[in-house]
C-alpha cells in the first residue's frame, strides 16, 4: 500500500522536518504515525498527498511513485484542523470534496448522504457548517474524508476536539473501515487510541523514525509480571525482613535491599537465577518485575515469598503500554526531557 | 468538468454568502432605474417630471436614444461597471485566493487529483464568471431601458460585458496573486487597489504628457511653417528671433519626446484600465455620430486657424484654435491605438500575471 525508502524535507533556512523517513504501511491495517508535536507527522502526511514537496522522496503509495496525482482519487483526507467553508451546508461540503476528487455528480449525492448519516450528522446535513460545534465539523470531515470510497484513508488527528463519546464511535468508524478492507493511517498523539486501534506503528522524533513495528510485538517488548507481596507479621516485610525463618526459607537466594541510611527495605525474590528486588508500593506492599510473561518462571519466586512469610496479593501479567513504549522512546533518560518540538537544523 | 463545475458552484456559494455580492447586484440595478427614470425636454433633463435646466443637454441636442446611450456609457460604464462596480466585485473577492490557501482548507484542495495550476485558474474563472454575470445584469437592464425608453434597441451594448469583465479581470489577476502571496483578503484589497491607482497614475501622466508632446509638435510645426512663410514672402526677412523661438521648442520636444516614451513604454506594458472601457465608446455610441459632429467641430477651428495664417494672422497662435487643434490631435493620437494595443498588451500582462500566480502557487508548500 505504502512503502517509503528515503523521504525527506528540508525547509528554507535549513529546517529539517523529515530525515529519510522509511516506513511500510499493509493493505487494510491501521497504521499508527505516533509522535511529540512537531515531530514532522502532518509533514510527512502532507508529502505523501501532494500538499507539500519533499526535497527526497523515493517509494510508492498504491504502487506509483509519491506525488502521482491520479492516485489520490483513491485517498481519502482529514487534514489536522481542517476548515469546512462556513457558507456550505455539511451536505454541501462533503459533495464539494467528493466532486475535487472526481466523483460523479450521482454517486457524491448518494454517498454524502449515507456517510453523514454514518457520522451521526443526519440531522444536521443541511445546516450550515459554520454553526457546528468542533466535534460536529470532525463529523463531517470524516464524512469528506471517505466520500471518494478510498483505498487508504489519512486522519490528521481526527478525535481532536471531539467529546468522549464521540472518540468511542470514531474509533469504532476506524475499525469499521479496516473491516471494509481499507488501509487507515492514523497520525496521533493520542497514545492510548492509537494503541486501542493500531495493528502497526511507528514513532516519529525529530523528523526520524526511531521505532515502528506490529503493536503486538512493541508491547510484548516490554512485557512483564508483576508480583505483588506484603511482608507481613513478624516479617514486618521491609524493615525486619532480616528475620531467621524467612532466610531459611529463602534457602541461600535472599538478599535484603538496603536503603541508603542502612535499614532494609524489602527481600529479593529469585527469578530465573537472578534475584529481582522490590520495589515498595505507597500501601506497604512490594512489588516486583520479572521481564516475562512465563507464569511458570515465576512459580519459585512466589513459593520463596510464601516460604519466608510473604503474602502473595497478585501477580499479574502486563504489557508494554504504548505510552511507556514513547516515554522511553521520546525522553532522554539523562535529562528526563522531551526533545523540543522540530526536527532541528 | 466535474472538479470545474464543483469549483464554479463554490465560488458562487462563496459570493452570495457575501452580502456584498447582491448588494452590489442591486446597486447595478438601481443605477440603470436612475437612468431609466430621467428623460429629456427642451429645457434640459427631466427626473419623475421635475425639469432640471442643463445647458447644451436637452431634446434639441440630442434624440432619446442618444441620451440614454450618453448615459449608459458615461454613467453606466465609465463610473459605475467601470469603478464603483469593480471596486465593489474586488471587495466581494477579495477573500477567494486567501481563503482557499488558508491553513485547514488547501490541504483539502491540494490533496485530490488536480493540478494545482487548474485549481488556481478555475478559481479565477469562478471570481470572473459571476462579475461578468452581474454585469449582464446591469447590460441586459440597460439594454431594455434604452430600448423602451429611448426607441433604440442596441446590442452592442452588450459588448460591455466582455469589455468592463476583462478590466476587472485585469485587476482579479493581480488580486489573485496577492492573495496567494499574502494570504491576507485586506492586504489584497489594498495592494490591488494600490495597483488600479498606479495604472490610474500612469495613465494620466502619459495622456498629460502626451498631450504636451502633441502641442510641442503642433508650435513646432507652426513656427517651422511660419518661417518658411515668412521667407517665401522676403527671403532677406530676419527670422532669427522665430529660429530661437523654434530651437527652444524642439528642445522642450525633445524632453517630451523622452519622457513620453518611457511613460508609453511602461503603460504597453501594463494594463490599460481606462482604455478597456472606452472601447466600448468607441465602438457603441453612435454617439460616435456626436464624437464625429466633435472631430467636425475641431477640424473647422483648424482650417480657420491655417486661413488666418495664409492671411498672416496669428494662425497658431490663436489660442481656441490651438487647443481644439491639439485636443483633436490627442483624440486622433488616442484613436490611432489599435485594439489590438490595448487590449493585446493588457491581457499579456494579465497571462503574465496569472502566470505567476500559479507558479507560485504550484510550487510552494503549504
Amino acid at each position: 500500500m505504502i512503502s517509503l525508502e528515503c523521504v525527506s524535507k528540508v525547509y528554507s533556512g535549513n529546517t529539517h522536518a523529515l530525515r529519510d523517513v522509511s516506513l511500510h504501511v499493509g493493505a487494510g491495517e491501521i497504521f499508527g504515525l505516533l509522535g511529540p508535536n512537531g515531530a514532522g507527522k502532518s509533514t510527512l502526511v502532507k508529502v505523501l498527498l501532494t500538499v507539500v514537496k519533499p526535497t527526497v522522496a523515493r517509494g510508492e503509495m498504491l504502487g506509483k511513485p509519491i506525488g502521482d496525482k491520479k492516485t489520490l482519487t483513491r485517498v481519502g483526507y482529514l487534514p489536522e484542523q481542517h476548515r469546512l467553508a462556513p457558507y456550505l451546508t455539511a451536505r454541501q461540503a462533503v459533495e464539494f470534496v467528493a466532486a475535487l476528487s472526481g466523483v460523479d455528480r450521482a454517486t457524491r449525492k448518494k454517498r454524502a448522504a449515507e456517510l453523514l448519516d454514518r457520522v451521526g450528522l443526519a440531522q444536521w446535513m443541511d445546516r450550515r457548517v459554520n454553526i457546528f460545534s468542533k466535534g460536529m465539523r470532525q463529523r463531517a470531515g470524516l464524512a469528506a474524508a471517505l466520500v471518494n470510497d478510498p483505498q487508504i484513508v489519512f486522519l490528521d488527528e481526527p478525535t481532536d476536539g471531539v467529546d468522549p463519546v464521540g472518540r468511542v464511535e470514531i474509533r469504532d468508524l476506524l475499525l469499521q473501515m479496516r473491516r471494509e478492507g481499507r488501509t487507515v493511517f492514523l497520525n496521533s498523539h493520542l497514545l492510548g487510541e492509537a494503541e486501542q486501534v493500531c495493528d502497526r506503528v511507528a514513532i516519529l522524533v525529530q523528523g526520524r523514525v526511531v521505532k515502528q513495528g506490529r503493536m503486538d510485538d512493541l508491547q510484548k517488548e516490554g512485557s512483564r509480571q508483576e508480583l505483588t507481596v506484603r511482608w507481613g507479621g513478624a516479617g514486618n516485610s521491609a524493615g525486619n525482613s532480616a528475620g531467621s525463618g524467612a532466610r531459611g526459607a529463602l534457602s541461600g537466594a535472599d538478599h535484603v535491599q538496603v536503603a541508603g541510611n542502612g535499614a532494609a527495605i524489602g527481600k529479593s525474590l529469585p527469578f530465573r537465577g537472578m534475584n529481582i528486588a522490590p520495589t515498595m508500593l505507597a500501601n506497604g506492599t512490594h512489588q516486583y518485575v520479572f521481564a516475562d510473561l512465563d507464569a511458570a518462571a515465576a512459580q519459585p519466586a512466589l513459593d520463596a515469598a510464601r516460604a519466608a512469610g510473604g503474602e502473595i496479593i497478585s501477580l499479574v501479567p502486563m504489557r508494554q503500554r504504548l505510552e511507556e513504549l514513547f516515554m522511553k522512546i521520546v525522553v532522554d533518560p539523562l535529562t528526563g526531557k522531551a526533545p523540543p518540538p522540530g526536527a532541528g537544523s | 468538468m466535474t472538479v470545474f463545475t464543483a469549483i464554479l458552484v463554490d465560488g458562487y456559494r462563496e459570493l452570495v454568502a457575501k452580502k456584498l455580492f447582491t448588494l452590489s447586484m442591486i446597486l447595478s440595478l438601481l443605477v440603470v432605474a436612475v437612468i431609466g427614470i430621467g428623460g429629456l425636454n427642451e429645457q434640459g433633463v427631466t427626473i419623475v417630471g421635475f425639469t432640471i435646466e442643463v445647458p447644451f443637454v436637452n431634446s434639441t441636442m440630442f434624440t432619446p436614444a442618444e441620451f440614454y446611450k450618453l448615459m449608459f456609457n458615461s454613467v453606466g460604464v465609465k463610473f459605475w461597471l467601470g469603478w464603483l462596480a469593480c471596486l465593489l466585485a474586488l471587495v466581494s473577492s477579495a477573500g477567494m485566493f486567501p481563503e482557499m490557501v488558508s491553513s485547514g482548507v488547501v490541504e483539502n484542495m491540494l490533496s485530490r487529483p488536480i493540478p494545482r495550476w487548474r485549481l488556481y485558474i478555475y478559481k479565477f474563472t469562478a471570481g470572473l464568471l459571476f462579475t461578468s454575470a452581474q454585469m449582464a445584469v446591469f447590460c441586459l437592464a440597460s439594454f431594455l431601458v434604452i430600448g423602451l425608453r429611448g426607441g433604440a434597441w442596441e446590442p452592442g451594448l452588450f459588448l460591455a460585458i466582455p469589455l468592463v469583465t476583462l478590466l476587472y479581470s485585469y485587476l482579479f489577476a493581480m488580486s489573485a496573486l496577492l492573495g496567494t502571496v499574502t494570504r491576507s483578503a485586506i492586504a489584497a484589497l489594498l495592494l490591488t487597489i494600490l495597483f488600479w491607482g498606479f495604472l490610474f497614475t500612469v495613465n494620466s501622466a502619459e495622456t498629460i504628457v502626451n498631450g504636451f508632446r502633441i502641442g510641442s509638435v503642433k508650435e513646432c510645426q507652426a513656427v517651422e511653417a511660419l518661417i518658411q512663410k515668412r521667407k517665401k514672402e522676403n527671403a532677406d526677412v530676419d527670422v532669427s528671433d522665430l529660429q530661437t523661438e523654434l530651437e527652444r521648442d524642439q528642445s522642450t520636444l525633445g524632453n517630451l519626446q523622452l519622457w513620453h516614451r518611457v511613460l508609453f513604454a511602461l503603460k504597453t506594458a501594463l494594463p490599460k484600465t481606462d482604455e478597456t472601457t472606452s472601447l466600448l465608446q468607441r465602438w457603441t455610441l453612435e454617439a460616435s455620430n456626436m464624437q464625429e459632429e466633435g472631430d467636425d467641430e475641431a477640424e473647422e477651428v483648424a482650417a480657420t486657424a491655417q486661413k488666418q495664417r495664409r492671411r498672416g494672422g496669428p494662425g497658431f497662435g490663436n489660442s481656441r484654435a490651438k487647443t481644439s487643434v491639439v485636443v483633436a490631435a490627442i483624440e486622433a493620437d488616442q484613436r490611432s491605438r489599435g485594439v489590438g494595443w490595448i487590449l493585446g498588451t493588457s491581457v499579456a500582462f494579465e497571462i503574465v500575471t496569472l502566470g505567476v500566480g500559479c507558479w507560485l502557487f504550484a510550487r510552494r508548500d503549504f
